[in-house]
């Protein structure tokens, strides 16, 4: 069957669940990644059992840090 | 020619392009929709890009007119 | 409120554009944007925002200028070194701009401050590197019905949303819960471009001057996502999330929480 993956065609097997797609995928920190499919969040801890179906769009969302701290590391807080 | 009222007039001939249209649409902003302002500008880059960029932005330009003494004078209908 | 010619010359190129015009630039001239973090991201968004003649501009960040900041926070300079990052950024942006206000906050944001430093502002920008403040920022600015843009930065990739209320997703409907320090990589363990701040950060800007203009679309309800190497934009719809612990249909965040803080933020 095939899937649209971030904006791309896969060719995948029938029944592929989100955490076998995470895998082929090669998703970097697969815990803590966002998925949406079709638009729908899928909640997280239910990748496994949640099975795609042809012609689905998939999103995988990752966390970003990056600009400046802008926050108190906390445990500096408890020291000072 | 018909006599035309003025409601508002504006001296651009102390700037230079592009404030010259900058100037004369600040003072357009001020006036109420189909009244009329009386631009004087100078001669040369004003006289070609004043009227142009007042038609451009939907504005009517009613009268151009040669004040002799290197100004001109541009009558403009503020558009609704 | 009648502009000097000065000010006509300065902001020319805004009044030309139609969708900016006198009135535009006026509401750029009266709003107010707090930007949180004088880093990568909140150094070019603070000097466009100057630029722009943004009337006030808040700035929160308590760190020092330090030499390997100086790569991609394009608002410090090598003289800068040691200064405190929110009066080295002040004095660039009024050096770029005397018309603005520059109220230079040094501090941390945290749960007893996040709400007052937001109160006064329009548009608050997160320009922060870490899990906790981005959810800090975001949950704060849901309770305060506070539009922000979010955004991150790592390596050649980077990505931004922006929250208005009552339009679209926050950031913890996407997110859910700050992961646990150390789980993902931030920019100081994983490096990142200099110029991608410049991107990013940027964007953010545009966001802030569109907010206040009131014109165009704004990036509610999605995530735009910019790939260097591939030379990659994406814009990703997001759902909203009706289970969203702080915007949800039953919330259990009712005011600002402080998290641990990622371990990564150590210096």
């Amino acid at each position: 069957m095939q899937i649209t993956v971030a904006g791309n065609r896969r060719e995948v097997k029938e029944g592929l669940t989100v955490a076998e797609l995470i895998a082929l995928e090669k998703v970097e920190t697969p815990e803590y990644v966002t998925v949406s499919v079709n638009d729908a969040f899928v909640q997280s801890g239910t990748f496994a059992q949640t099975v795609l179906l042809d012609g689905d769009t998939v999103e995988f969302l990752y966390f970003m840090g990056g600009g400046e701290k802008g926050r108190r590391i906390w445990l500096s807080q408890m020291n000072s | 020619m018909a006599e035309i009222r003025i409601d508002a007039a504006v001296d651009i001939t102390d700037v230079v392009c592009p404030v010259t249209f900058v100037k004369a649409k600040v003072a357009l902003e001020e006036l109420d929709d189909r009244q009329i302002l009386s631009i004087r500008l100078k001669d040369g880059e004003p006289v070609q890009n004043v009227p142009r960029s007042m038609k451009e932005e939907g504005h009517q330009v009613l009268r151009l007119t040669d004040n002799g003494d290197g100004t001109f004078t541009l009558l403009v209908r503020k558009a609704e | 409120m009648a502009f000097t010619n000065e000010q006509l010359e300065r902001y020319s190129r805004h009044i030309i554009l139609s969708e900016v015009g006198v009135k535009g630039q006026k509401k750029l001239m009266n709003g107010k944007v707090l930007i949180i973090g004088a880093g990568g991201l909140g150094a070019p968004c603070a000097l466009y925002l100057a630029a722009a003649g943004v009337g006030t501009i808040g700035i929160v960040d308590a760190d020092a200028v330090d030499l390997s900041n100086l790569q991609r926070q394009v608002i410090h300079t090598t003289a800068d070194i040691g200064k405190a990052k929110v009066l080295s950024a002040k004095e660039s942006m009024e050096a770029i701009n005397p018309d603005v206000t520059v109220r230079a906050y040094r501090e941390f944001v945290c749960a007893e401050n996040i709400l007052d430093l937001i109160a006064d502002y329009d548009f608050i920008i997160d320009g922060t590197d870490n899990f906790p403040a981005k959810f800090l920022i975001n949950d704060a600015c849901v309770l305060a019905g506070k539009p922000f843009s979010h955004a991150g930065i790592i390596r050649f990739k980077g990505q931004l949303m922006t929250y208005v209320p009552g339009q679209g997703p926050c950031y913890r409907c996407v997110f859910g819960a700050p992961p646990p320090p150390e789980a993902v990589p931030t920019c100081k363990q994983a490096g990142v471009i200099g110029a991608m701040g410049g991107v990013i950060g940027s964007l953010q800007a545009m966001e802030a001057v569109k907010f206040l203009i009131g014109k165009g679309e704004l990036l509610t309800g999605f995530l735009l996502t910019y790939d260097a190497l591939n030379m990659e934009f994406r814009k990703i719809k997001l759902p909203k999330n009706p289970g969203c612990a702080v915007c949800g249909a039953h919330p259990s965040i009712s005011a600002p929480v402080d998290y641990e803080q990622a371990g990564c933020a150590w210096k």
